[in-house]
């Protein structure tokens, strides 16, 4: 009696592992075809989400969207195109009257822009980027009333580069988009046309700069 | 590990501490978290009242000043709620595995837990169990399955009918890709001839000036092959000596996304074919599809790329033997790229398999070689790739390569490729004639003329009219069913680009880099002629209201925003 | 004389930024010149930061090839539960708390499918080795990946105080959850819908303290509810949970209960709170050995007609699914505008509007939607009804055991056991 429930252990003992080394056999096989797939597909790193400014319609989504509060999209301002407007449409609320720096006429609701004098007629308009939370006010108006120099960009210092960025989900005008990290920023001039790198130079209009 | 009573209780009491620390935390997080969320102290009603009352009565100061404090509130309240949220998240870490630890230590010396075992389950009883419960299933499961199909399909939008509109307006050509505003696949366009889709291309703009240059980006290295466009992406082909690339250019910053090579792979030719000097071993137009680019060079070289810059494959077809070098561009159709391969020693067209880089079919081709490229249409039914030979014309079945028709064409150099309506297929030499075939199974001549026999830029034909560019400067537009020649013009310089029909105009590109824009109509008129300020001998691509014109030396963005 | 004006000057200036909208905004050119500045000024230089290097994509692999090793090193050979517990505590403070949950072999699946399915799509090389990784250490030594390296796993880990015995009819109705949830959550992201996975992952937003409140919340109470069922998001939710299940099952190696031969003491039997242990027939009658052998073709072929009859419902159910992509979404929200005169207001509806695509194109890419939809659903039919049918099969056919041991699948290796087995090693 005993010997037979033995026996019939060891047989159950050695189906179960036909069963199981099958199973691993069948289950590696994927395991090997996926990564073989989808090696042309794969790229090793060197990829970041960034805002096309020409895309963006600064519907104010990266505020609320992004995996982090506040949100790594931040505005930027860029110098080149602004037009150092003493009334700049971006910091100023529209219907202020007076274009000073005072809370009733300043239109960004965090107070990020600073606004500093250059000289008569300009001022300079920096963007405090620890405060900034990406609401595009400003982008908005900049886009509509001025010269459009401000634009938003993923500050990537911030961003935690998900798998997916969950604001390029819902990005109504789909204008996030993987670029090369060599690249991290979109300028919003088209003059430069680049992207600007970690050193910015200066390069002048039309000219390529080649990776590094 | 075994502690004391004094010491379990003493960690006992630390973790009830630590624990009530972590809810108080997180709680207080929680809550911030959700001032910050829904009640945004810079969005609260009671601001934006004030701001109301500050604008209806702006001269007021003391209205100013209460605006001033009340936002000065609102944002102190907010900033608080954001730096709670990121101390507190430090503290809320601490105070769980501070947590955790205590309870843990706590619990080291509990004897093990002792509870009244269930009965054992029977196995025969179990086993019968799950043979009811699988046919149960199986009948539940069938039954839901007819009930879905009775209540979800009427819910579902029929795809057959929002869709009918659309496939009666590409499926009159017969698999044939139409020309779409978007993708600008080959030279000269969808099926290569040489009619864009869209409207509202820009009429006006100088290259010297920057007027309407959306944008310009030197191209790295030189090549007279034509951008094509697919999605938001431009590719074209540059060479310098044995160097062949593949460039991918984003179609709207001008970003050079990748740079492919044209010889780095398995079997590479590093050859460079003894030919004409000045057109270099980029002449050859690239073909882009979804997801894959085409790109052929002077000596043979044919890559494939994915959209993201991997090589998908390469393979040589042999370095052609061409007094001229070799120079007809792709075409893609379906899953086959097609090649129209001209070598003294061998002259077909070639089929080839987009996935894999493997010749499908191969057909050889009768007389000399010449410089035209294929186009791809569909005469009764029938989608064909079209190649203006010397001395013949011959249409191939795109999908097996075989000839449909053939016809005695030009004998003179030949490098103009053809262009056709959905009529006729008009061809043509220098020195020659230009011959309308009334292209089918049983091909005709329609009419001849020799007027107008354009060198290098290529027919383009509408299903009224018929435009050319030759290589004295001369254009002119034919009535498409008769060799009456409804207008022509003399520009003084000559033309190599082919001339693109797009929104009810003519485009034509003359060598010195000037735009000549005329109605594309049975009467001449004149809408433009803007310059690009640099010698231009490619076809330009058009999509989604901009120009894409390859200079010299510069690509270009031609748009009116 | 000139304060007469005073109160003119900003209204008349307003008037004018209006006029110099109104001329220039089809051009969206420079409304105004680049000033030339008198003085010195030069324009800003931005220090613009790049993305922290990508050497760090490599530590966090290794990490996480280093963390596996660990586990399973602690689970088959050193036997120890203290040391997981360490280990977990490590993996929530580097993947949970300072990688901030964003390389995260859960949400990877979503990346693979959109991968495996997409011509223009390509993922990261490290979510696809978070992806492959895991599954290939649940083939060699089980659910090593659940135990101490899953921050989510973690976090629910150190939080289960108590255990309260699920009863396993409810455990079995719940553990089908995460099945659908996997399918589905392909199903989305091959159609380049929705990544839910990431979308609803509960702790993300602990991690982080960033996601909306609803999802805080949820986590929190997730949290709470894990002190005493441990581990639900585990058991009942995690999708990547299915394939570990699966691949664990068939893994060359395993933890176990005993360290030497089981004595069938039946003291480890109340100490899986995941009601993962199966239970000995050592008692058991003998003819319970004998071979069920009816219906050797009867049970496949209803198995296949559950397979069928499921992959039937998702066809049929596709279009209701396709509801979560974004352009279908759109495409209804445009067609009720035009149809019942509802007005489109959402942010994508808006952009729709202010962009070129036309109405036709987001029909035609909506019923391309739908029709991808329909073309995947089928399959993610086939695999909940083959799952289900498999279940009851695997059940209906068992083989009585001589030893207790762990459920391979749903054994997440955590090592709670190990205390209450008497044997000592030999």
């Amino acid at each position: 009696m005993k010997s037979r429930m033995e026996k019939d252990g060891n047989n159950i003992k050695s189906r179960r592992e036909f069963v199981r080394k099958a199973g691993r056999i069948a289950l590696a096989v994927p395991l090997i075809t996926v990564p073989a797939i989808l090696s042309r597909k794969t790229h090793a790193t060197g990829f970041v989400w960034q805002i096309d400014p020409y895309k963006c319609t600064s519907c104010g989504l990266c505020k609320t969207s992004c995996v982090l509060t506040p949100s790594a999209v931040k505005c930027t301002n860029e110098y080149e195109m602004c037009g150092y407007c003493d009334f700049c449409p971006g910091f100023l609320r529209q219907g202020a009257r007076v274009y000073d720096t005072g809370a009733e006429n300043q239109l960004c609701p965090v107070g990020a822009i600073k606004r500093n004098f250059v000289e008569e007629p300009y001022f300079e308009y920096v963007i405090d980027e620890d405060l900034c939370d990406g609401c595009s006010k400003c982008v908005q108006a900049c886009e509509d009333f001025g010269n459009g120099s401000l634009h938003l960009q993923i500050m990537q210092h911030l961003c935690v580069n998900c798998n997916q960025c969950r604001i390029a989900r819902v990005c109504p005008s789909n204008a996030i988009s993987r670029i090369s990290e060599n690249e991290p920023y979109l300028s919003k001039d088209r003059n430069k046309k680049i992207l600007r790198g970690k050193n910015r130079q200066d390069s002048a209009g039309g000219e390529m700069k080649t990776n590094h | 590990m075994n502690l004391t009573e004094k010491q379990i209780s003493l960690f006992r009491t630390l973790s009830i501490i630590t624990g009530i620390f972590t809810m108080v935390i997180a709680f207080t997080m929680i809550m911030s978290l959700i001032q910050l969320k829904s009640s945004d102290p810079l969005s609260s009603p009671a601001l934006a009242a004030v701001y109301e009352q500050f604008d209806r009565d702006p001269d007021n100061a003391a209205n100013a000043e209460y605006v001033r404090s009340l936002d000065l509130v609102a944002r102190k309240a907010y900033f608080t709620a954001r730096w709670q949220l990121e101390t507190g998240s430090y503290l809320l870490v601490i105070g769980a595995a501070l947590f955790v630890l205590f309870r843990w230590l706590t619990y080291s010396n509990e004897p093990l837990i002792k509870s009244k075992l269930s009965p054992k389950p029977v196995l025969t009883e179990t086993r019968e169990r799950n043979r009811r419960y699988l046919v149960i299933s199986a009948a539940a499961v069938v039954l839901l399955a007819v009930i879905s199909s009775f209540i979800l399909r009427p819910l579902m939008p029929d795809p057959g009918r929002t869709r009918s509109e659309k496939v009666s307006a590409t499926g009159s050509a017969g698999e044939i890709p139409m020309p779409d505003e978007i993708n600008f696949p080959f030279f000269r366009g969808a099926g290569g001839r040489g009619i864009a889709a869209g409207e509202g291309y820009p009429v006006e703009w100088n290259g010297n000036s920057g007027e309407n240059i959306r944008w310009k980006i030197p191209v790295p290295k030189h090549g007279k092959s034509s951008p094509v466009i697919w999605g938001d992406k431009i590719f074209l082909t540059g060479a310098d000596g044995s160097a062949l690339e593949v460039y991918c250019i984003d179609k709207n910053t001008g970003n050079i996304l990748w740079t492919g090579s044209g010889s780095d792979f398995p079997g590479a030719s590093k050859e460079t074919p003894e030919s004409d000097q000045e057109a270099g071993m980029a002449v050859s137009t690239a073909a882009a599809t979804e997801g894959a680019v085409c790109a052929i060079f002077g000596n043979g070289n044919l890559v494939a790329y994915d959209h993201t810059g991997k090589l998908l494959w390469g393979t040589n077809l042999g370095v052609p033997e061409h007094m001229y070098g070799y120079s007809s561009s792709l075409l893609i159709w379906k899953d086959l790229v097609i090649i129209q391969y001209d070598s003294d020693t061998r002259l077909a067209v070639i089929g080839i398999d987009l996935k894999s880089g493997k010749i499908r079919w191969e057909t050889p081709r009768r007389g000399r070689a010449v410089n035209s490229s294929p186009v791809l249409a569909s005469f009764e039914g029938i989608p064909q790739v079209i190649i203006n030979g010397s001395p013949e014309v011959t249409a191939f079945e795109a999908s097996t390569g075989k000839e449909v028709w053939t016809m005695p064409g030009v004998k003179n150099d030949v490098a103009v490729s053809p262009g056709y309506n959905k009529n006729y297929v008009y061809i043509c030499a220098n020195y020659e004639k230009l011959i309308a075939i009334k292209a089918g199974k049983n091909p005709a001549v329609a009419w001849e003329d020799n007027t107008y026999t354009p060198d290098v830029s290529s027919p383009a034909a509408t299903d009224e009219f018929l435009f050319i560019s030759d290589g004295t400067g001369g254009v002119a537009c034919y009535d498409a069913g008769s060799n009456k020649v409804l207008w022509e013009n003399y520009f003084s310089e000559p033309f190599y680009a082919s001339p693109m029909v797009a929104d009810g105009k003519i485009y034509f590109l003359d060598r010195k880099g000037v735009m000549h824009i005329v109605k594309a109509a049975g009467t001449y008129e004149l809408i433009s002629q803007p310059e690009l300020g640099e010698d231009a001998d490619c076809t330009p691509a058009f999509s989604e209201k901009r120009i894409y014109i390859r200079g010299v030396n510069n690509l270009y963005c031609i748009s009116n925003d | 004389m000139f304060k007469k004006y005073n109160r003119i000057i900003p209204y008349l200036l307003t008037g004018l930024m209006f006029i110099w909208h109104s001329v220039l905004y089809a051009q969206q050119q420079m409304r105004y010149p680049r000033p030339e500045f008198e003085t010195d000024y030069t324009y800003p230089t931005y220090q613009y930061i790049s993305q922290r290097s990508p050497v760090w994509e490599y530590i966090d692999v290794a990490v996480l090839i280093a963390a596996l090793s660990l586990t399973s090193w602690l689970v088959l050979k050193k036997r120890s539960r203290q040391g997981i517990v360490w280990v977990s505590l490590f993996s929530l403070a580097y993947f949970g708390f300072f990688r901030q949950g964003c390389i995260c072999a859960v949400g990877s699946v979503q990346n693979v499918s959109l991968a495996l399915f997409n011509s223009d799509y390509s993922m990261p090389l490290t979510a696809l080795l978070f992806f492959l990784i895991p599954l290939g250490f649940a083939l060699f030594s089980g659910r090593v990946f659940c135990a101490g390296v899953c921050p989510l796993g973690a976090i629910q880990e150190l939080t289960g105080f108590r255990q309260v015995k699920v009863n396993p009819k409810i455990e079995a109705v719940l553990g089908s959850v995460p099945f659908v949830y996997l399918g589905l959550a392909v199903l989305f992201s091959a159609t380049g819908s929705q990544f839910i996975i990431c979308r609803y992952d509960p702790f993300v937003g602990i991690f982080r303290l960033g996601a909306p409140y609803i999802m805080v919340i949820f986590g929190v109470l997730l949290l709470v509810t894990g002190i005493f069922v441990n581990r639900p998001y585990c058991r009942y939710l995690c999708p990547y949970g299915v394939l570990q299940n699966i691949f664990s099952r068939f893994s060359y190696r395993h933890l176990s209960i005993t360290p030497a031969e089981c004595i069938n003491c039946r003291r480890c039997e109340p100490s899986c709170p995941y009601g993962a242990i199966n239970v000995s027939d050592k008692d058991a009658v003998d003819e319970a050995v004998v071979k069920p052998s009816a219906g050797r073709f009867l049970y496949p072929a209803i198995i296949a007609v559950i397979a069928a009859s499921f992959a039937l419902i998702a066809y049929n159910a596709a279009p209701l699914l396709a509801g979560v992509n974004k352009d279908v979404m759109l495409a209804k929200e445009i067609r009720l505008e035009k149809e019942k005169g509802i007005k489109a207001v959402s942010e994508a509806a808006v952009a729709f509007r202010e962009s070129s695509t036309s109405e036709e194109e987001l029909f035609a890419e909506e019923i391309n939607v739908i029709k991808r939809f329909r073309a995947g659903a089928p399959w993610v039919g086939i695999f909940l009804g083959l799952s289900l049918g498999l279940g009851f099969y695997r059940r209906m056919t068992r083989l009585p055991r001589t030893e207790y041991e762990p459920d391979r699948g749903r054994c997440v290796s955590c090592g709670k056991c190990f205390r209450y087995c008497p044997v000592k090693p030999n």
